[in-house]
């Protein structure tokens, strides 16, 4: 029996990293991803979670010792927000290289300068060619259940990689809503302990991340690529038995919303996904031909999934809440990987990036229906005015 | 989408800011028990919360699902509820106010006394105040709620309990019953909604 | 070649970088006075005062004003803390409810 309770994003969190048994918990604060951190160290305190608790010294510490742990055969959680992502960075390759597949908890946050809480993907986004599984909820039970999913995508034996679990730091993280917590057994039976391949072990020493010559380079970096590529049927076999034992069955890539014979899609990733399903049933109340098309997984990026959706619409509006200055095109990060993906398909949507919810500005139902304009012209017209808008500076 | 009532709570920084979340967090899940749709929130920039310095929490109760889930205040409140009374001097509380609003105030002296304060009233209907302390004296300080985590102390254990009874008489947005159900100082909840003053105005 | 720029409506503009000058001499934050968060007043009593500035040294706002004949406190911003009070050898200074008082010193039409 699944207990329904009214849960922020953290806490949800929170939740699934205690019954998914973790091991190792590293942490450091930095607002908005702390409050995962405030729940765990509870639960460990007063014996609800048996589980190591280490509080580093900055987050380059916090994931250096979480990469160790996993090393020595540990499930391991720690997580971040904002700079504190970007700080960490020297490690990132070294443990998805090294294959440990700890979990890091995102709750995005915008990168200084200047100081800003809202929510921006820049943070994880400029991480994603490190090596690591990578993905948005949208609530707190996506938060929930991705918690334990990339556990077990992660950590199967095909794939052995860390992972990404984002979210947006505010929307999700701090907003409750519901979430269904299933019992105790189910968890057990979704997700066993992890079984690392090659720990470290005094009684059978092995070495890690050794120094190699040069020529050595391609087979290791083109074993790290299989394996990245070998999480894709992972993650559907997952995503199938997570709908069998928990009876939520997400999909598991791309998620379509009202797309039937739509002419203009939006893109998007993230919580903005749920007013977009709203401003979408608006519109096609009133005769648009509009739909929705959300991502789950950024890494590994499923080209044949985006190339077979998108490639049925005539327009598609790349919703960035990111930024990469100097970026080809000149949108975000979204819009160039959307383009690869359909350069080899055989019908293409014209293609137009709106950079919206910079800063951490709530994306409005009138924001959408502005895009939703702009689309509709370029859709009816089969021409691009401009390839990427700014919202709150246009017309 | 439906029309979404706003409810915002002001209090004193870190002294208050676990009883003014239960009275938004309270308010919120009776009327979630009541089969509505809701929001209970934090405002998000006011904290990290500093001594003293005042912080808002929300509440947002619809009959259909909340669209626009994002919007970081409530821009225009139904109801004002004020943990913290002197708040009704030095800040415009009542701004955004559309019309037929109501204010709760955690105080022990008479609504003319608030209503001294405040300039334009035109949006309110009614003021009410209760003495929160005097019916259930404790303001706890707890700080496992904050940001996004889970509470530890117990949701309406302190005067947050005594606030929302009070609220839920003076606007009706939630039935005392289900106010009664969510709420771990149950008894407090209820003598607050019979003994809260209300002037209409 | 394409043109990227992103056109910027003037009031929408902010300075380079959220760079400013600071501190600003003889200006004022209208998001930053504070007075009005403050629950308890300071009253001094001026039979009691000796003018000794102990006050005035210890208030960490600078919110006390010293004159040749009397100490005044600046109610635009002190914020309340209570620490002159604390601190007067003599006992001068009260501490009393806000709401006691029918003067509006501060009314911020919204919070920062």
């Amino acid at each position: 029996m699944q207990a329904k309770k009214f849960l922020t994003g953290l806490s949800a969190a929170a939740m699934a990293v205690k019954m998914a048994d973790v091991d190792v918990i590293t942490s450091f604060p930095i607002r908005p991803y702390t409050g995962v951190m405030m729940v765990l160290s509870q639960m460990v305190a007063n014996g609800e979670l048996d589980a190591e608790f280490i509080h580093a010294d900055g987050e380059h510490a916090q994931l250096s010792i979480a990469g160790a742990a996993s090393a020595a055969g540990s499930r391991t959680f720690t997580g971040s927000s904002g700079v504190g992502v970007t700080f960490a960075m020297e490690n990132y390759s070294p443990i998805s290289g090294g294959r440990y597949p700890v979990q890091m908890l995102i709750a995005d946050r915008t990168l200084d300068p200047p100081g800003d809480f809202g929510s921006e993907h820049t943070d994880a986004l400029g991480c994603r060619d490190q090596g690591w599984l990578m993905g948005w909820a949208e609530t707190p039970q996506e938060v929930f259940d991705n918690t334990l999913m990339f556990y077990r995508i992660g950590e199967d034996p095909r794939v052995r990689l860390p992972q990404f679990n984002c979210h947006d730091g505010y929307f999700v993280s701090h907003i409750p809503g519901e979430v269904q917590i299933p019992e105790q057994s189910q968890v057990d039976e979704f997700l066993p302990p992890y079984k690392p391949v090659n720990p470290l072990d005094p009684q059978n020493p092995v070495g890690h991340g050794p120094q190699i010559y040069s020529d050595q380079g391609p087979a290791l970096e083109a074993m790290r690529a299989n394996a990245m590529m070998a999480s894709m049927p992972v993650i559907e076999e997952v995503v199938d038995d997570f709908g069998r034992i928990f009876g939520r069955k997400y999909p598991p890539f791309v998620e379509e919303y009202m797309t039937e014979d739509a002419d203009f899609v939006f893109f998007i990733s993230g919580a903005h996904a749920h007013t977009a399903r709203y401003a979408v049933r608006h519109l096609r109340e009133k005769g648009a031909k509009v739909g929705l098309v959300k991502i789950r997984f950024i890494r590994p990026w499923p080209t044949d999934d985006i190339a077979e959706s998108l490639s049925k619409f005539n327009a598609v509006g790349v919703v960035e809440t990111n930024t990469s200055f100097g970026i080809a095109r000149g949108g975000g990060i979204l819009g160039p990987e959307v383009c690869a993906s359909l350069y080899d398909a055989s019908q293409r949507p014209l293609i137009a990036s709106f950079m919206a919810g910079l800063g951490g500005e709530a994306i409005t139902l009138d924001d959408f229906y502005f895009m939703a304009k702009k689309l509709s012209n370029i859709a009816e017209s089969g021409r691009l005015e401009k390839a990427v808008y700014w919202m709150g500076f246009e017309e | 989408m439906g029309k979404v009532q706003e409810i915002t709570v002001w209090a004193s920084g870190v002294v208050q800011d676990k009883e003014a979340r239960d009275v938004a967090q309270c308010l919120a899940a009776a009327a979630a028990k009541e089969g509505k749709f809701v929001q209970g929130f934090d405002n998000y920039v006011d904290l990290p919360d500093r001594v003293n310095v005042p912080v808002r929490k929300y509440a947002r109760i619809s009959d259909s699902e909340i669209e626009e889930k994002y919007l970081y205040e409530n821009y225009n409140p139904e109801i004002v509820i004020l943990v913290e009374p002197t708040l009704v001097k030095g800040i415009n509380v009542l701004r955004g106010m559309k019309g037929g609003g109501c204010l709760i105030v955690n105080t022990g002296r008479s609504p003319e006394e608030i209503l001294k304060f405040i300039p334009d009233k035109k949006p309110l209907k009614k003021v009410a105040c209760v003495d929160a302390m005097g019916i259930c004296p404790k303001a706890v300080i707890d700080f496992s709620g904050s940001e996004g985590a889970a509470d530890a102390a117990g949701v309406g254990i302190g005067i947050g309990a005594v606030l929302a009874g009070a609220a839920a008489k003076v606007s009706g947005c939630v039935n005392i019953d289900s106010l009664m159900a969510v709420v771990t100082n149950a008894e407090a909840a209820r003598r607050a909604f019979e003994e809260v003053v209300i002037k209409q105005l | 070649m394409r043109d990227y720029t992103v056109k910027i409506p003037k009031e929408k503009l902010l300075p380079e970088a959220g760079i400013v000058k600071s501190p600003l001499p003889n200006s004022e934050q209208p998001d930053m006075i504070t007075g009005g968060w403050r629950i308890l007043r300071p009253v001094i009593d001026k039979e009691k005062c000796t003018m000794c500035k102990t006050c005035w040294i210890f208030c960490p706002d600078g919110s006390i004003e010293i004159t040749e004949n009397e100490v005044r406190v600046n109610l635009k911003y002190c914020k309340g803390c209570g620490i002159c009070a604390n601190v007067c050898p003599v006992g001068a200074i009260d501490r009393v409810p806000e709401l006691d008082f029918d003067d509006v010193p501060v009314r911020l039409e919204k919070l920062f």
